[in-house]
């Protein structure tokens, strides 16, 4: 009998086995993807019991809180509070007591405390008996920077827009501002009700105040998208440099019988000016001319290289900026429409700054990012971001050239900018540019959609500091509503960095 | 040096160990103290008031202690204290279920759980120790209990029908019809119908052993029984099944049947028994799941239990328990500042559950290996019986207890599909608690006889010697 009691005993012991190892799994391997259930009641009920950590815009000397957890007087709970409201509303999101967007969603883990990199920071809490507390994210955003996006965008006759800048030589997200927006104070409450009824207003306010237009949204990029024509045509080779000679009607028959113009059918220098001068002034047919020689692949491939097609995370969610493979889209009279941004190619502003970014890094494009560093509680390092490489684009030498002819558009007085971001406007600053002006067929009023992307170039050894992507909706001509915006950043943002 | 010495070296006796239970009794009552004191620390802050229920917990015990050393002075000496610790944990996280939403401590009050509920648990616990007592005091020898083979076979019968054929006003609570109820007091005959059983199955298979263990034809490497020896195993099969099938209790019938398949194979020491059993368990699980829909919900529900409207329908209750001790995680949130009343039923089925979430990983840990040192000596006092009735029924107990260890924490910690049976020992309710306290008076009744040191030898008697039976 004592054998088959000895398997019996084996029996037992593998049982016991097969639980222990089950609640191991359960409580170790498990418990972040149950934490992260939704509608996890102690989870739900926990957020409140401790401190989430602050989110603090890093990029000045300076640096300033744009969200906190305060303890409500009196109890044990904490609140969420945003002590700059609307103006940081596009980088924080919001944190409700169901949801989270923005930053907020995207570092939610370090932010309240459960990611399994602060593991060791909450054992060591635990033991010393001290309050488990989350993780400070520190951002790479320009207090300077966007406290005067947002003012340029709110004081533009409250037309929807939105602003992005980047360091170009690091890929640092220095504002990144949407207008109109929201207030993230009004739901960070407890009160369910108050919730529903704020969150109502808010998602069926037709100004579409939650709609973060700086990277949720995206639009035709016009004759922005000359930029990414020209990288196309340098490199590969259809234009030799800067002073080749290219043919500008001021109208063109297209193969399919539609006619292309440019603005106001004025006429492109001689007809036949050198490349440079149809950039500067923006000369549609010329660029539509170029475009459909290149043909679309190798459009739609020069704007892959500038990361449209492509998902990012900046680590919020971005929208993808796109030049889409439509039926039909080699067709050579669309190729034209879309060299100069006129078809179906749509880019959200932060990939307008991306488009400037390039050039001003060179040719090449940083990988764009709004966290520096998360804090733990013990004022430790968790991470820190480091700069890298999202794609070479062009070579140093089309950079070059491209650079040039952005040059142009800001300090020719022919150039599109010359009055609106040239040197006597900017307070001497150098900014290279490209003006864009969107028809939009939707659009009731008939205004355009005003875009504007540029750079300050590097001087002196120095990279390039800073390089802006802003779009007013509905802004008419690029060059009037937009670029203004771009150059009270630049202002804003050089003043705070000498 | 000298050489005159005698040659006869004093015989020692085999030590008792009531002194080292003694020390293990008072750790165990110490653990429980401070899980005690740690409940009122976690609820409000402070330390509760005088222990009264504790005291009184640590007397019963103490007396238990005494009733060993003199019912069972060579009885092993962890069995006691592991169900002392056991029985205090299960105490007090009664108590401290009983106090959320009471008295102005956090939490909300748990469905189905009195205010008297610990002192109600505290008093079983107190009738526990008596009936173990009982245990001691009435049989003085395990072959004692082997006279009422038939007797408490048929007993056992009686009781697990017994719900069966009452009305389901005297039958049912919480959809499982094993309950007798009358006039407000309750039992869940099954537990100690399995105990009767367990009898049984030793006295009869004892008895049929050979038949059962020799007769047959070799078939593709397998010994298979004759025909006719079949009928006892299938007897039992068909019962497990009808009280599944009409008691609506899979947990039960699961324990009664592994508990028969597995003292037949200590029995035969036949493996075509084990298979035989294991088939006809699964075929008639599957056939039952096919024609129940609450057993083929139980399935879907261990499979997927945050499908669909769930965490709000049928998983409600196993998504709560999962959700809890994943919250408490490695270490816990202490006892008494866990949400455990989240998970209805928490009391009972899913105490488990209660202190995954409050004394987290290494907490469980902890409980499973108590369970499994109380297993292991049980087996251990199996191995070192020297009369085949006693090896089989402490054999088949033993493997019972694992195996309901097994059934409800594997379903609390979704392992397995759920099945509602009591935890041992930490589940609110008598019967249950009652039950296991007789379980470890058997244990430590049988324990005792294989420990005793044999008669000492009468040296002057030359070459008679006293042999051991093995």
């Amino acid at each position: 009998m004592n054998r088959a009691l000895l398997r019996i005993s084996l029996a037992c012991l593998a049982m016991f086995v097969l639980l222990l190892l089950n609640v191991n799994y359960l409580q170790v391997f498990r418990a972040t993807a149950l934490a992260a259930e939704p509608g996890n009641i102690r989870v739900f009920d926990q957020q409140f019991t401790y401190q989430r950590g602050a989110i603090i815009a890093a990029g000045d000397r300076k640096d300033v809180t744009i969200a906190e957890s305060r303890l409500i007087k009196g109890t044990d709970i904490y609140q969420r509070y945003y002590p700059q409201g609307k103006v940081y509303a596009p980088v924080t999101g919001y944190d409700t007591i169901y949801s989270q967007t923005g930053i907020e969603a995207a570092e939610n883990g370090l932010l309240a405390g459960t990611s399994p990199q602060l593991a060791v920071h909450n054992l060591t809490a635990l033991l010393t008996g001290k309050q488990k507390q989350g993780a400070t994210v520190e951002l790479t955003i320009s207090p300077a920077a966007q406290q005067a996006a947002y003012a340029a965008l709110a004081s533009d006759g409250g037309r929807p827009a939105a602003a992005v800048a980047i360091n170009p030589s690091t890929g640092a997200i220095l504002a990144l501002a949407s207008y109109p927006t929201f207030n993230p104070n009004q739901l960070a409450t407890f009160n369910g009700v108050q919730l529903n009824k704020v969150d109502g207003q808010l998602l069926n306010d037709p100004s579409q105040p939650l709609l973060n237009r700086a990277i949720s949204q995206t639009y035709p990029p016009g004759s922005t998208f000359k930029i990414v024509t020209s990288s196309a045509a340098f490199s590969t080779g259809l234009i030799a440099s800067t002073s080749t000679p290219v043919s500008a009607p001021p109208v063109w028959t297209l193969p399919n019988g539609h006619t292309l113009t440019n603005y106001a059918s004025e006429l492109c220098g001689n007809g036949n000016p050198p490349i440079i001068q149809a950039f500067w002034m923006s000369c549609n047919t010329a660029f539509g001319k170029i475009g459909m020689k290149l043909t679309a692949p190798v459009l739609r491939q020069w704007a892959t290289k500038f990361w449209m097609n492509k998902p990012l995370d900046i680590p919020v969610p971005v929208a993808q900026s796109v030049y889409p493979q439509g039926p039909g889209w080699t067709d050579p009279s669309l190729t034209a429409y879309s060299a100069i941004g006129q078809y179906n190619d749509a880019v959200t502003p932060l990939q307008e700054a991306m488009l400037a970014a390039t050039i001003a890094n060179h040719g090449t494009l940083m990988r764009p990012y709004l966290v520096q560093q998360v804090v733990g509680p013990g004022l430790s390092v968790i991470s820190s971001s480091q700069k890298t490489v999202l794609s070479h684009v062009d070579t140093p030498k089309v950079a070059g050239e491209i650079q040039a002819m952005m040059y142009q558009v800001t300090h020719n007085p022919t150039g599109t900018a010359y009055g609106s971001a040239g040197p006597q406007v900017s307070g001497g600053i150098t900014i290279d540019g490209k003006t864009g002006t969107s028809q939009n067929g939707a659009n009731p009023n008939g205004l355009d959609d005003a875009v504007f992307t540029c750079f300050v170039p590097g001087s002196g050894g120095q990279p390039s500091p800073i390089a802006v992507g802003v779009v007013v909706k509905e802004g008419g001509f690029g060059a009037s509503a937009a670029a203004p915006i771009a150059v009270k950043i630049i202002q804003a943002y050089l003043k705070a960095h000498p | 040096m000298s050489f005159t010495a005698s040659s006869e070296q004093p015989v020692p006796l085999p030590h008792g160990r009531r002194g080292a239970e003694l020390l293990m009794l008072a750790f165990a009552l110490a653990v429980v103290l401070f899980a005690y004191s740690a409940v009122g620390l976690g609820l409000t802050g402070k330390l509760p008031g005088l222990p009264v229920d504790f005291l009184v917990f640590a007397a019963v015990m103490l007396a238990a202690h005494l009733a060993v050393r003199r019912f069972a002075p060579y009885a092993d000496p962890l069995l006691l204290p592991l169900a002392v610790l056991l029985n205090g944990l299960g105490l007090v996280m009664i108590y401290r279920l009983v106090q959320s939403g009471r008295g102005g401590n956090p939490g909300y009050q748990v469905t189905g759980l009195p205010p008297t509920a610990a002192t109600t648990q505290l008093l079983y616990s107190g009738v526990g120790v008596v009936a173990m007592v009982a245990v001691l005091v009435l049989i003085s020898e395990p072959r004692v209990l082997q006279r009422y083979t038939y007797t408490l076979g048929a007993l056992g019968l009686v009781l697990l029908a017994l719900p069966a054929m009452l009305p389901a006003s005297h039958s049912v609570v919480n959809g499982a019809k094993v309950w007798i109820i009358f006039g407000g007091f309750s039992v869940e005959p099954g537990e100690f119908a399995r105990l009767a059983l367990a009898v049984f199955f030793a006295g009869y298979l004892v008895a049929k052993r050979d038949a059962l263990a020799l007769a047959g034809s070799r078939v593709a490497g397998i010994d298979l029984p004759r025909a006719r020896d079949l009928g006892p195993v299938l007897a039992a099969w068909a019962a497990s099944l009808l009280i599944l099938i009409f008691e609506t209790d899979i947990g039960t019938s699961a324990l009664f049947f592994g508990m028969f398949v597995a003292m037949l194979y200590i029995a035969t020491q036949r493996t075509s028994w084990l298979l035989i059993g294991v088939t006809l368990f699964l075929g008639g699980s599957y056939l039952t799941a096919l024609m129940f829909h609450h057993v083929m919900e139980r399935f879907t529900v261990w499979l997927h239990p945050f499908m669909g409207s769930n965490p709000t329908g049928i998983a409600y209750q196993p998504v709560q328990a999962l959700e809890g001790m994943a919250f408490g995680g490695l270490f816990g949130t202490g006892l008494g500042a866990g949400q455990p009343y989240h998970t209805p039923l928490v009391q009972s089925d899913f105490i488990f559950a209660a202190f995954g979430e409050e004394l987290g990983l290494v907490g469980v840990m902890a409980l499973l290996l108590v369970f499994g040192l109380l297993v292991q000596r049980g087996l251990r006092a199996a191995l070192a019986a020297k009369d085949p009735f006693s090896k089989l029924l402490v054999g088949g107990l033993s493997f019972v207890l694992a195996l309901q260890v097994f059934v409800i924490v594997g379903g609390v910690t979704g392992l397995i599909p759920l099945t509602g049976i009591t935890t041992p020992f930490l589940s609110q309710g008598g019967s249950s608690l009652v039950a296991s306290w007789i379980l470890i008076g058997v244990l430590i009744r049988v324990s005792n006889t294989a420990r005793k040191p044999a008669p000492q030898p009468i040296q002057d008697e030359g070459m008679t010697q006293v042999v051991r039976a093995a």
